[in-house]
């Protein structure tokens, strides 16, 4: 239901936009309206809008997302091509920052009050506060220009990659997918520190962790053993909120770092105004979010026995 | 160095023994081009595409008959060198032009170049349902005949000064045996139009989308193996990763550079800056019609004297210095020095902001109240102004503008549209002013469509400002009838200073392309209206090759995207 909802409203808003894909990228004073209007009705654009709202659904019915006017290609093979380059981008960011998001909380935790504690509780707000395109840009100048680290954005070298061997090529790809991969980490990672270091906070007041401290354990023990496990619940249903944040941020980080994923398809889309594959982006975004929403439920579920015993 | 297979390697430089050779010229052959592009090529079909990466590739992959020379000289067949017609004959009435097939030209699948590959090309080009904007621009040809596999005539309605120009320059001839079997209203969508097979110097290998487009040396080409081995645009998106690649040396080449990316260039001893004479200018485009009821004129715009007053209150060469430093200079009109029938001399509306404050006076339009805007029967002077959001160089000259105007006692409030919502407003002339670009061709034809009477009243037409003025058409029409140059160029000036003098824009800048490359590129002339003409001719010497230079051209082993593509 909710896709569909998100679906319907994205066409609409799409086709309510100004200009069309024939308007947007043909702006050429020897390409007449007469030109325009044989394109628009080749591709059905001439008709009214609740038509092709019906006519898209029942694409949808059958499984297809349309064409592709940007790419001509299928929207479905364009969104198949670039989906795996967007899971796998949110993947290794979905781990890194809650790993690292995680450990700065219990390093927090550990030193509460401590000048540690409040040079990571700036740090992470300074990185939590930041935009998510101005931190990309920043690092993209940094570590490719600057202090040349990286390639310049790609998923590979498109000039070396297909000359390379086969260990080359993996190493080459995963040179591309550090840089991006750890800027999205940086900019997730403070906001699950940040809900961590809260829930640990709670948690420590508790009486077994009284008890366990009574029982001469150290406080690192208490923290690892004890609060970490029971601070752990919220960030499971803080996983699942994460994932609209990662798959938007993951938008702006593929176009400035050039990654060939579903967020840099569909910016592109937008400005062409490729209806179909902003609308299938976009449905597809939200299946992703849905589907992420469910497993955190499923996960938050089997992690709390208090749940499981209902 | 990027690590390769050794046997991979062992072939690389193999080949590289074979194809990097010394040509008689002392210039050895081989090398792999780079260049940064901002974007994908839209489609790589001669007829249908419209965004330059497609037409850089498009131009290096087919050919024409005939190439127009670096003079941008378009009367008759003067300063055009042979392509895929080795010759060509002119009827005694000059209605029709017999072009003959180069005998040892063929299509990168091996197939010969025929006359009928011509003649399909002509009558897929008009064909309707293909939607084709190049349909309009050979308007004069009737029709093609094919008296023999060798020989392609072009028969024309009538004899115009620009019927070779027509007939070569707007038509990159395409392969018959690829297209034949596919429906012009199914191009867009057809696997032809992102593999293309074509008979210029260089073969279309690949199309990463996103990523990379591939050319490589077409070594058993008719007119010669070009000196580079291979091509490839590295795209991203993004213009800071675009500049980033080409600073980092990741890319050779970068054709947009801006006026802020100047310094940074100079930092790297390696790179190299060249400009060359482009063909575009840059507008304040009045809307003369009032947005709300096209029959009327506007309340403010319709007025000669106004528009004038506005001119002479803006400082153009301050303005285009401000925003482009040395990368623009002010335009003279609607035209570019580039064109041989520009007089550069072209008298102009002088920026005087004393004698515009009288004619606004004039005009009754005073600052009654002191709020420093002017008014006129309780209408301020006040207006849009509407810039597309994608360019920040245009975003820069309007907040330029609106200070200018200001000390004028005029208003102007500055609006950053969406480009697609732009050219909407613009088409249905919903807009006051808007500063706009016009990227024009070797013909300064385009005038018509864009200037003119015929571009104002088609629903369709390119003139936004709806400016009429039949001295001006006569001038243009006159100067686009003319066989003689000197008074093509005259006609040509009165047009322009009949346009200048009434004011429908303020003609603001005409960029000088400047393009980034690396020293180790030896450059071929960069031609005004495609620096990549000579791409063929460009070569890096043997001693400045890098890693990159050295892989093999065309032998990539992973597949581009998969064949057998649908079609919608």
């Amino acid at each position: 239901m909710i896709v569909a909802i998100v679906a319907t409203i994205t066409f609409a808003l799409i086709h309510l936009a100004p200009g069309d894909p024939f308007s947007a990228v043909m702006d050429n004073p020897n390409v007449n309206e007469r030109v325009r209007a044989t394109l628009r009705a080749q591709y059905g654009l001439d008709r009214p809008l609740p038509e092709q709202f019906v006519r898209y659904v029942g694409q949808l019915a059958r499984g297809e997302l349309g064409w592709s006017f940007s790419h001509d290609r299928p929207v479905r093979e364009v969104l198949a091509s670039a989906l795996p380059n967007t899971l796998l981008l949110m993947a290794i960011a979905l781990a890194g920052s809650f790993t690292l998001g995680i450990l700065i909380a219990l390093v927090q935790v550990a030193r509460r009050g401590s000048a540690t504690d409040h040079a990571l509780s700036a740090i992470s707000l300074f990185f939590f506060s930041m935009p998510d395109f101005w931190l990309a840009i920043l690092a993209l100048l940094a570590f490719t220009y600057w202090l040349p680290l990286f390639p310049v954005g790609g998923a590979v070298d498109p000039v070396m990659h297909d000359y390379m061997g086969f260990g080359a090529r993996i190493a080459d790809r995963l040179r591309h997918l550090l840089l991006p991969a750890l800027t999205l980490t940086v900019l997730a990672a403070p906001g699950v520190a940040r809900y961590q270091r809260a829930a640990l906070l709670d948690v420590l007041p508790a009486d077994y962790i009284r008890t366990a401290r009574l029982k001469g354990l150290t406080e690192r023990e208490i923290l690892r053993r004890h609060a970490l496990r029971n601070a752990l619940l919220p960030i499971i249903s803080l996983l699942g909120l994460s994932f609209p944040a990662l798959l938007t941020g993951a938008f702006f980080i593929e176009k400035i770092f050039a990654w060939p994923g579903m967020g840099l398809a569909v910016v592109n889309a937008i400005g062409t105004r490729d209806y179909p594959l902003v609308v299938g982006g976009v449905i597809l975004g939200s299946i992703m979010v849905t589907v992420g929403s469910l497993l955190a439920d499923l996960l938050y579920a089997w992690a709390d026995p208090r749940l499981r015993a209902r | 160095m990027a690590p390769l297979t050794r046997a991979r390697l062992l072939c690389a430089l193999l080949l590289c023994a074979c194809v990097g050779t010394e040509s008689q010229s002392g210039k050895s052959t081989g090398g792999t081009l780079v260049i940064a592009a901002g974007g994908d090529p839209d489609i790589l079909v001669p007829s249908l595409l419209s965004n330059v990466q497609a037409a850089e590739i498009v131009d290096l992959v087919y050919d024409r008959l005939a190439n127009i020379g670096d003079s941008l000289n378009i009367l008759n067949d003067a300063g055009f060198t042979p392509r895929l017609a080795d010759h060509w004959t002119w009827s005694q009435d000059s209605l029709s032009i017999a072009f003959h097939i180069d005998p040892l030209a063929k299509w990168h699948d091996g197939t010969p170049v025929r006359s009928n590959d011509v003649r399909f090309t002509f009558q897929s080009t008009i064909d309707s349902t293909l939607g084709s904007g190049t349909k309009a621009l050979i308007a004069t040809i009737d029709s093609v005949a094919t008296p023999d596999s060798a020989t392609a005539v072009f028969w024309f309605h009538t004899r115009t000064p620009q019927q070779f120009y027509d007939a070569t320059f707007q038509m990159p001839i395409i392969p018959e045996h690829i297209w034949k079997g596919v429906p012009p209203s199914a191009w867009r969508a057809s696997e032809q139009a992102r593999h293309p097979i074509g008979s210029g110097q260089f073969r279309f290998v690949r199309w990463i989308p996103g990523a990379a487009v591939e050319l490589a040396a077409d070594t058993a080409n008719y007119r010669g193996s070009p000196k580079l081995s291979r091509v490839i645009w590295s795209i991203a998106p993004d213009f800071n990763t675009v500049v980033t690649r080409f600073l980092s040396g990741e890319t050779d080449f970068f054709e947009a550079l801006r006026r802020e990316n100047l310094p940074e260039v100079a930092k790297h001893p390696e790179l190299r800056l060249k400009q060359y004479r482009g063909l575009a200018y840059i507008f304040a485009q009045f809307n003369l019609r009032d947005p709300a009821n096209h029959a009327r004129p506007h309340p403010i715009f319709g007025n000669r004297e106004l528009r004038r007053a506005l001119t002479m209150a803006t400082d153009r060469a301050n303005l285009v210095r401000s925003v482009y430093d040395s990368l623009a200079i002010p335009a003279l009109g609607p035209t570019v020095r580039a064109y041989p029938t520009t007089d550069p001399s072209l008298a102009q509306i002088p920026f005087d902001l004393a004698r515009a404050r009288q004619i606004l006076d004039s005009l009754g339009w005073r600052d009654a109240n002191g709020d420093g805007i002017r008014e006129r029967n309780g209408r301020p002077l006040q207006f849009s102004l509407a810039v597309p959001n994608t360019s920040k160089a245009r975003a820069q000259l309007a907040v330029l503008l609106q200070e200018q105007l200001r000390q004028a006692g005029v208003k102007v409030d500055v609006e950053q549209l969406d480009f697609p919502v732009l050219i909407e407003r613009l088409r249905k002339r919903a807009f006051d002013v808007a500063i706009g670009q016009w990227n024009t061709q070797p013909s300064p034809g385009s005038i018509r469509g864009t200037w003119g009477t015929a571009g104002s009243r088609a629903s369709s037409g390119s003139n936004y400002s709806s400016y009429e003025n039949p001295v001006f058409d006569a001038n243009v029409d006159s100067a686009l009838a003319s066989f003689n140059p000197p008074a093509r160029k005259a006609y040509f000036t009165k047009a322009y200073e009949t346009i200048i003098q009434d004011a429908p824009a303020i003609w603001l800048a005409e960029p000088i392309p400047t393009v980034g490359y690396h020293s180790r590129l030896q450059l071929a002339p960069l031609r005004s209206d495609a620096w990549w003409a000579h791409i063929a001719d460009w070569w890096i010497p043997s001693d400045k090759r890098i890693p990159r230079d050295n892989t093999p051209a065309g032998t990539a082993t992973a597949p581009a995207e998969s064949a057998g593509r649908k079609t919608p």
